[in-house]
């Protein structure tokens, strides 16, 4: 075919054909296409959430007086909210007189986990997952459950018998 | 060698290939979310790479069978 003839068809010739072979063609290279476009979308919107994570700047916490020490028996627990006043948290002191604190927000579908003493283990009445409350260090860790990510920890500190509440350990 | 023919499978499996590459970038996406969440940012530039690679694995796919399409149609004068 010349290229004369071949410049006088009509480009919406190439979308519309007549037959059924030629149209199913255009079919799949148009969504070819368009999976691409939706690549470069996600591609970009995970290059979005890269910048957005290296730009955010370390949290800063106020010191926050918890309760009193002596007021929390071996195996019981207190709740207090740290680092604002919509942040739940657990003050638990386990068997051995260790004290401890985490959010009381579960990390699989944010219900509000409950201190078992007899297991030393934060659970989740939700879905039955748990979190060990030992470790001195990070997170309670999961244990049991749907849970996959830590309990975020609270950094305490005593204080002539007050616990106050440092920051947030992640 | 090249037909219309050739090309409706060829389109058919770079479709498939092309889908599952952006079904894997949804889970980096959903992943890096999560994880921006929770707050632990090292993973976050490796996925964003990570995309970035299967997006330009996309583009050579489509521009590839593109030009194949390109060919043919000039060599059937269509």
């Amino acid at each position: 075919m010349s290229d004369a003839k071949r410049v006088r068809l009509p480009r919406w010739r190439e979308d519309f054909p007549v037959k059924w072979e030629d149209d199913h063609y255009v079919t799949r290279r148009e969504l070819a296409k368009f999976l691409t476009l939706g690549s470069a979308l996600l591609a970009g919107a995970n290059a979005v959430v890269a910048v957005v994570g290296a730009r955010r700047k370390p949290e800063t916490y106020e010191p926050r007086r918890v309760a009193s020490a002596s007021a929390i028996a071996p195996g019981q627990s207190m709740l207090f909210r740290y680092p604002s006043d919509d942040d739940p948290c657990v003050l638990v002191r386990m068997r051995d007189g260790t004290l401890a604190a985490f959010s009381q927000v579960c990390t699989h579908l944010s219900c509000a986990v409950v201190y078992r003493p007899d297991e030393e283990r934060l659970f989740c009445p939700c879905h039955n997952g748990a979190f060990a409350c030992s470790g001195g260090h990070g997170g309670a860790r999961p244990v049991a459950g749907p849970p996959e990510r830590a309990l975020p920890r609270i950094a305490i500190e005593l204080r002539d018998d007050e616990v106050w509440a440092l920051g947030v350990e992640r | 060698m090249e037909s219309r023919k050739q090309g409706i499978p060829l389109f058919s499996a770079t479709c498939f290939l092309v889908g599952m590459l952006v079904v894997i970038q949804l889970w980096l996406l959903s992943a890096s979310m999560e994880e921006l969440a929770a707050g632990d940012v090292p993973p976050l530039a490796r996925a964003a790479v990570a995309s970035a690679i299967l997006f330009a694995a996309n583009f050579g796919l489509v521009r590839y069978v593109l030009a194949f399409d390109r060919r043919q149609r000039r060599s059937t004068g269509d």
